[in-house]
């Protein structure tokens, strides 16, 4: 299970503060990885290789989405290029695309689960969420083990 | 009449940098501007915040080169406390140092420029990527730029305590020190990495160089600046990442300033486009009478007089050879340059590890002065980093600035956007391989634009926007 975002940009980090509330839940399980990353791009690859399944936990913003919103989503609803103009703009899926082009061992794209946050500020520095994402934690939190038990049924 | 196409942007998480071409009434470039989304409040958010975090909160900034923040703020920290690590410590540090340098150095040139030129500037975009590099080189090679980067993350997790965000940067020194089967383990790396990149400047050479159109579009006018050069050096003149003064270079290679980090600080004002002050702003032109200059791996190697390391020192003389001399204007050589700093970073790797000192248990000299004011300076991959810190006498935070690689070279980004797409945008003609060419303008620099530390919505674009003279625009180039 992998928390990305930055934890200093206000809601940008709602993503790790969910993985470490779905750790503090299931603390007992070793056969689970809860870890964070504030990395994007290319390096998500170094993340991911040798792992069987993966939960991604991150923020969004979407058009219509209202802050607090909790998302399911699968690598295929995110849109793909394997066009890059800087090592900061890789999608997801050409992450995996190119990953398993060079023959690194990723899960596969059916075991690769997204929970996504709605967030309202990701571009203020600030250690603490706004209120209505605050308030959507326990529930995303939720979604992310029940995310882990269906897989693992 | 161009058919005009506009994409509704997708929705995103950090905003997006952004390139405007403006054409004029016949379908030529008027003009072009470069823009980065701007992260809110850092200086207030590190205000009254102990000194001493700043090491594990500046990393966080960014999520490509979280290395050259910690290693730049905890030099800024030695600055602060006006404290000098010991000798082990600052091997350990530059050993991390160059193997960052190694790892993201090749995630550029093969995932990034390679393709351009491995596969072709005007090929399919759907070619153009690390899996269209792999096709025409093999996968063993891919393995091996997979093994390069793996071994040198060990390097860089091991010493630096933590996954991704290395933690061991103290005032005075490191938090740890080396083992001797460590030493010898990385040694290993090290030896494999000079090896790799010995064999990435032959296939560079292979490829590019002995290919005359290459050489001819390297050579190009449209990808051509003179421009002031400034990066830092040692006491002798030759390219150090870690430390040294920063010199700047003329368009004609002299030198025209040489200063400690400490000498020429003062509070800066974020500006959008920095300047060579005595020079002065002139727009963005290049020349000897405008203030712009550039940063990054060729910038690097002209405002120096030489590598360190042999075998750089070699492909370094070569470089020059084909460039037609130093410095060089060639924006696209920055790839190069690029390839050349890998393999110095790589010799420079096993120098510090066969340094018997290295191993030594005096890694850190504890602070005892009274705090006030410290600037830290490393060579990030894209450019000079430089962070500046005020405190009051308790070491609290009363002001922090920040200037990042991008920032020295916005300006020279907007002008290499601008002039190539002059040269390659006639009548408001555009096609996919056209707007590629143009973006190889501002790929060579790798530009970053605000942190990518998402797997999510999917991507950070960078977008060219391309307006006709009543500003509609005509196209949209986006990765």
């Amino acid at each position: 299970m992998l928390g990305l975002g930055n934890p200093l940009l206000t809601d940008d980090g709602v993503g790790i503060l969910v993985v470490q509330g779905a750790a503090a839940a299931r603390c007992q399980r070793d056969d689970v990885t809860f870890a964070e990353a504030s990395v994007g791009g290319l390096r998500l690859l170094d993340c991911l290789a040798g792992y069987e399944r993966v939960i991604i936990v991150d923020a969004i913003q979407t058009r219509a989405g209202r802050p607090g919103d909790v998302h399911r989503l699968h690598p295929n609803d995110l849109p793909a290029t394997t066009h890059s103009g800087s090592t900061h703009t890789l999608s997801l899926p050409d992450v995996l695309a190119l990953g398993r082009g060079l023959g690194l061992a990723l899960p596969e794209d059916r075991a690769i689960a997204i929970v996504a946050i709605e967030v309202e500020d990701a571009l203020t520095f600030g250690e603490a969420c706004t209120p209505a994402v605050a308030a959507a934690i326990p529930r995303a939190v939720e979604a992310v083990l029940a995310e882990l038990e269906a897989g693992e049924q | 009449m161009p058919q005009r196409i506009t994409i509704d942007p997708i929705t995103r998480l950090e905003g997006h940098g952004k390139i405007e071409i403006f054409l004029n009434e016949a379908g030529d470039v008027e003009r072009a501007f470069f823009q980065v989304p701007e992260l809110r409040g850092f200086e207030k958010f590190c205000e009254g915040r102990p000194a001493e975090e700043m090491p594990r909160i500046t990393p966080r900034i960014c999520g490509v080169c979280p290395t050259a923040h910690h290693i730049a703020s905890t030099k800024a920290l030695d600055d602060l406390w006006k404290v000098e690590p010991p000798r082990a410590a600052k091997l350990l540090r530059e050993l991390v140092y160059s193997a960052f340098m190694v790892e993201d150095h090749y995630i550029h040139f093969f995932f990034l420029g390679g393709p351009d030129f491995v596969v072709g500037p005007q090929a399919p975009a759907a070619e153009r990527n690390i899996l269209g590099v792999i096709a025409k080189v093999g996968l063993e090679v891919a393995g091996q730029v997979i093994r390069v980067r793996k071994e040198c993350r060990e390097v860089i997790q091991t010493l630096g305590g933590k996954v991704i965000h290395p933690v061991f940067g103290l005032p005075g020194g490191v938090s740890r020190g080396m083992s001797e089967e460590e030493r010898e383990r990385f040694l290993e790396t090290a030896k494999f990495a000079v090896e790799f990149a010995q064999f990435a400047l032959q296939l560079f050479d292979d490829v590019v160089l002995k290919n005359q159109a290459y050489v001819d579009l390297v050579l190009s006018d449209i990808y051509s600046h003179r421009t002031y050069y400034m990066g830092l050096v040692d006491e002798h003149n030759q390219v150090n990442f870690y430390d040294g003064n920063v010199r700047v270079v003329g368009p004609d290679g002299n030198e025209i300033a040489r200063f400690a980090p400490r000498e020429h600080v003062e509070p800066w004002s974020y500006v959008s486009f920095p300047y060579l002050k005595n020079v002065g702003w002139k727009g963005f032109v290049d020349g000897p009478e405008s203030g712009v200059y550039r940063v990054a791996p060729l910038a690097r190697l002209n405002v120096a007089d030489r590598l360190a390391t042999p075998l750089a020192q070699q492909a370094y003389e070569r470089m020059y050879e084909v460039l037609g001399g130093k410095p060089a204007h060639a924006t696209l050589a920055f790839h190069w340059a690029r390839l050349v700093e890998a393999l110095y970073a790589a010799e420079r790797m096993r120098e510090l590890l066969e340094d018997p000192e290295i191993t030594s248990d005096a890694i850190r000299n504890v602070p005892t002065e009274i705090p006030h004011e410290g600037v830290g300076i490393v060579e990030a991959p894209r450019g000079t980093l430089i962070h500046h810190y005020q405190t009051d006498e308790r070491g609290i935070l009363t002001g922090v600035s920040l200037i990042v690689a991008t920032n020295h070279n916005a300006a020279p980004i907007a002008m290499s956007v601008e002039k190539a797409a002059r040269g390659l945008i006639k009548g408001g003609k555009v096609s996919d391989g056209l707007l590629n060419m143009v973006e190889m303008a501002f790929r060579a620099y790798d530009p970053c634009h605000a942190c990518a530390t998402h797997a999510l919505p999917g991507q950070m674009p960078l977008e060219v926007l391309i307006r006709d003279a009543e500003g509609k625009v005509l196209a949209v180039l986006k990765q």
